[in-house]
């Protein structure tokens, strides 16, 4: 059986992976493949703990995360259309016009 | 059981129900309002009839509905809304409903009938008006009579200002507000003065504050704080006090400058205001207390003087105006000054029967210039006037009713009111000279009172019309000759509420029935009865012409000899076809009346003499009160700015501050934690 430090180094590995690339792209759509790498390193640990545990209710907890997960792509894709309509580009760093 | 008495709050709530359905759903509403209002004020006047019959069957009633805070002050006492209903305020109910009622039926015609605009804000104003003035006539203390006060002062102030788009009304409504609430302010020191000395301010029972002061005098002080004062000396500061919003309200010299300028309302307003609302409610203030106030010589004696100058004072300016409603005015304000004549020379009883018949007939007087002013297309100018007479013979005939009423005529109501004021004050004056010179400045003020009543009269109804308008007057519908019919009538028989010289000459017991009324003879409240006030009063009568009767009928032969001199004079000079401006003759003295003998010009100069004071007031509620705020809020303006920079609307700045903040919270966790 694998121990679960190599779940949570895995899981971490890719946390930082995607928050590496929140903080460095400015496509958008980076922005979101990168927010959906860190979603997933929270289910990875999830059903680790599940596993470690015998317990199954960290898989099931991790299912809804999966579906939420797919209904948040579909709105972050609708955002991003509508950056392009209004800005003409999916760069996030110039959505800057709805500050004070 | 349910008797007249648990209605008495709905007296005062119906008129203040058609004052809400008015202002919020008036515009919606047939004729604005107006049916809701003659409902409202026609269903208080059964009430009150009721009430009064209550009271007639000889049962009183005092009822205190909330205390709305108890305990409160180093000498506890509570503060309360209740009812207190004696024969005094029963009547007064009656009066100032009947007004209310006929005002409304006569709105219909001068206001809707004239198509005016706003009407919903009239009528509301109609109804808080009435509703104020009743809540003022019930109140069973001082305090809750001040607040009831203060909010008829405000109604009036709407109602004067109704017109607020012209440039009149408003400055007059201000004038009105601010000149009232110059007496209000030593009114309201009056009452917590009251409160300060007896730890109560109720008006009636052993626990009262007239009650207790009575007993103070008479040597018992036990339970009172006079502030180091000898009783009858601090009973007559807080009496004057309270007197200060008294001449104020009811336009006694010198704060009567408000009265004639509040003529820019409309003129049903006007009527409300003169008869039953604003101006009585001084006097109904004096009387009821009356049992402090007669505790008091000093006090008795200025009231009276006040009242005497007055009324003679008043009556003079009168003679010179040329608007129908300011000669109306000024007789408001001499007939106020007799009442307060009456008052303070122990006529308790008159003082109540001129503010009775005054209801009746002034308002009568001013429905009836309504009448005209609607004919006359709203020019108010007498010289335009002329020959109505003919054309509009109810607005007329009524309208003469009231003149012979107002200027004491036999037998018309005036008569016999105005007739025991100056009987009274006569009998009286022996043992207190100031009563002497408020009845001569009262006497005096009789003819001067006829000729500019008949003066107003013949000018507008009589000789040739003086112009277009006056040729083809505009007609009057039913609603308002209705109203005129009903007040024609009462000024014409109220005498007879209260004949006292033909009871006294003829020796016939028992037709004073006001008297008996006032006495507590039917029903009453111990404490609050004429009888009881003649004698803690501070008079003796002596009759100078012998005996009763023949001081009874030299007075009155005296009073309505001149009266008659004066109607005789005004019929001479203009009662002719063509009637020309006599007073022109007066030469310097009509300036100086026409100007109101400059009292505005003075009360101006005063107030610039009072600059300075007034500059400072200013720089420090400026700098310091408002500086105060001012900071406070310039500290959150100027954070709120610099913090709000924090806000990129970078998505990545965000994203770095989530990071660095998660990071450097684990970090504390870490150290505290003590993970190291």
């Amino acid at each position: 059986m694998v121990p679960p430090e190599y779940y949570l180094l895995l899981s971490s590995g890719l946390f930082c992976i995607g928050l590496f690339g929140i903080l460095t792209r400015r496509n958008a759509l980076y922005f979101l493949m990168s927010v959906e790498l860190m979603l997933n390193a929270a289910n990875i640990n999830l059903v680790a703990f599940s596993f470690y545990w015998g317990n199954l209710t960290g898989q099931t907890f991790a299912l809804f995360a999966i579906a939420l997960a797919a209904a948040e792509v579909a709105v972050g894709i609708g955002i991003i259309l509508a950056l392009y309509r209004n800005f003409g580009d999916v760069d996030v760093m110039q959505a800057a016009t709805m500050r004070w | 059981m349910v008797t007249a008495f648990d209605y008495v709050p709905a007296i005062v709530l119906l008129p203040f129900v058609s004052f809400v359905v008015a202002l919020f759903l008036g515009k919606y509403l047939p004729k604005k309002g107006a049916y809701g209002g003659i409902a409202a004020t026609a269903g208080s006047l059964l009430l009150s009839i009721w009430v009064l019959l209550a009271v007639r069957s000889g049962s009183a009633h005092q009822e205190t509905y909330w205390t709305w805070a108890e305990g409160v002050g180093a000498q506890p006492f509570t503060l309360e809304f209740g009812a207190l209903i004696d024969p005094l305020s029963a009547l007064m109910l009656v009066i100032v409903t009947l007004i209310a009622t006929l005002v409304h039926v006569f709105s219909l015609g001068y206001m809707n009938d004239e198509g005016e605009r706003d009407l919903p804000r009239y009528y509301a104003g109609l109804g808080l008006f009435t509703a104020s003035m009743l809540g003022f006539v019930i109140a069973d203390n001082l305090l809750m009579a001040f607040m009831f006060f203060e909010l008829v002062g405000l109604c009036s102030f709407l109602l004067i200002g109704f017109h607020f788009r012209q440039e009149g009304p408003p400055s007059a409504a201000k004038k009105a507000f601010l000149v009232t609430r110059f007496g209000d302010y030593f009114f309201l020191v009056g009452v917590v003065a009251v409160f300060a000395t007896f730890g109560t301010a109720a008006f009636s029972g052993a626990e009262s504050f007239p009650a207790l002061a009575e007993s103070a005098i008479n040597g018992t002080t036990e339970g009172i704080n006079t502030f180091g004062f000898e009783p009858t000396t601090w009973f007559t500061i807080v009496g004057l006090l309270v007197l200060g919003g008294v001449i104020g309200k009811s336009a006694q010299f010198p704060l009567h400058t408000w009265l004639p300028d509040a003529m820019e309302g409309p003129t049903p307003v006007s009527a409300l205001i003169h008869a039953a609302t604003m101006v009585a409610a001084g006097v109904y203030l004096v009387a009821r207390m009356y049992g402090f106030y007669v505790l008091t010589p000093t006090t008795m004696g200025i009231i009276a003087l006040v009242g005497g100058f007055t009324a003679l004072f008043a009556a003079t300016m009168g003679i010179v105006k040329e608007e129908l409603k300011q000669v109306l005015a000024y007789s408001t304000i001499s007939q106020y000054g007799y009442m307060m004549l009456a008052l303070g020379s122990g006529g308790y009883v008159a003082a109540v029967f001129h503010l009775t018949t005054h209801a009746f007939f002034k308002a009568l007087l001013f429905l009836g210039a309504g009448s005209v002013i609607i004919a006359m297309h709203h020019n108010e100018n007498m010289w335009d006037m002329g020959g109505l007479k003919n054309k509009m013979p109810v607005t007329y005939w009524t309208f003469l009713a009231g003149s012979l009423a107002l200027a004491g005529i036999f037998p018309f109501a005036g008569f016999w009111s105005k007739d025991e004021i100056l009987y009274e004050a006569l009998i009286h004056a022996g043992s207190e000279p100031l009563l002497f010179a408020g009845y001569a400045m009262g006497l005096l003020a009789v003819p001067v009172t006829a000729f500019y009543t008949f003066r107003m009269v013949f000018l507008t109804f009589h000789g040739n019309a003086r112009s277009e308008i006056a040729r083809n007057p505009e007609p009057v519908r039913w609603n308002v000759k209705g109203p005129l019919s009903v007040l024609g009538v009462l000024a014409a028989v109220t005498g007879v509420i209260n004949m006292v010289p033909v009871q006294k000459v003829l020796g016939l017991e028992g037709i004073d029935y006001l008297h008996r009324w006032l006495d507590n003879e039917w029903g009453g409240i111990e404490g609050l009865s004429s009888h009881h006030y003649a004698e803690i009063g501070p008079y003796s009568s002596t009759y100078p012409f012998g005996t009763e009767v023949a001081t009874v009928l030299a007075g009155a032969a005296i009073s309505l000899a001149l009266a008659l001199v004066g109607l005789g004079l005004a019929w001479k000079l203009y009662n002719v076809a063509e009637p020309v401006e006599h007073t022109a003759k007066l030469g310097g003295a009509k300036e100086l009346l026409y100007n109101n003998y400059y009292q505005d010009e003075f009360q101006v100069w005063l107030a610039n003499r009072t600059r300075g004071v007034s500059g400072n007031a200013d720089t420090f509620d400026q700098g310091v009160v408002d500086g105060v705020v001012n900071g406070v809020s310039s500290v959150s303006l100027v954070s709120g700015d610099r913090i709000k920079r924090i806000q990129t609307g970078v998505v990545g700045n965000y994203a770095l501050l989530l990071t660095l903040s998660l990071t450097a919270l684990l970090v504390a966790f870490a150290i505290l934690g003590g993970w190291f």
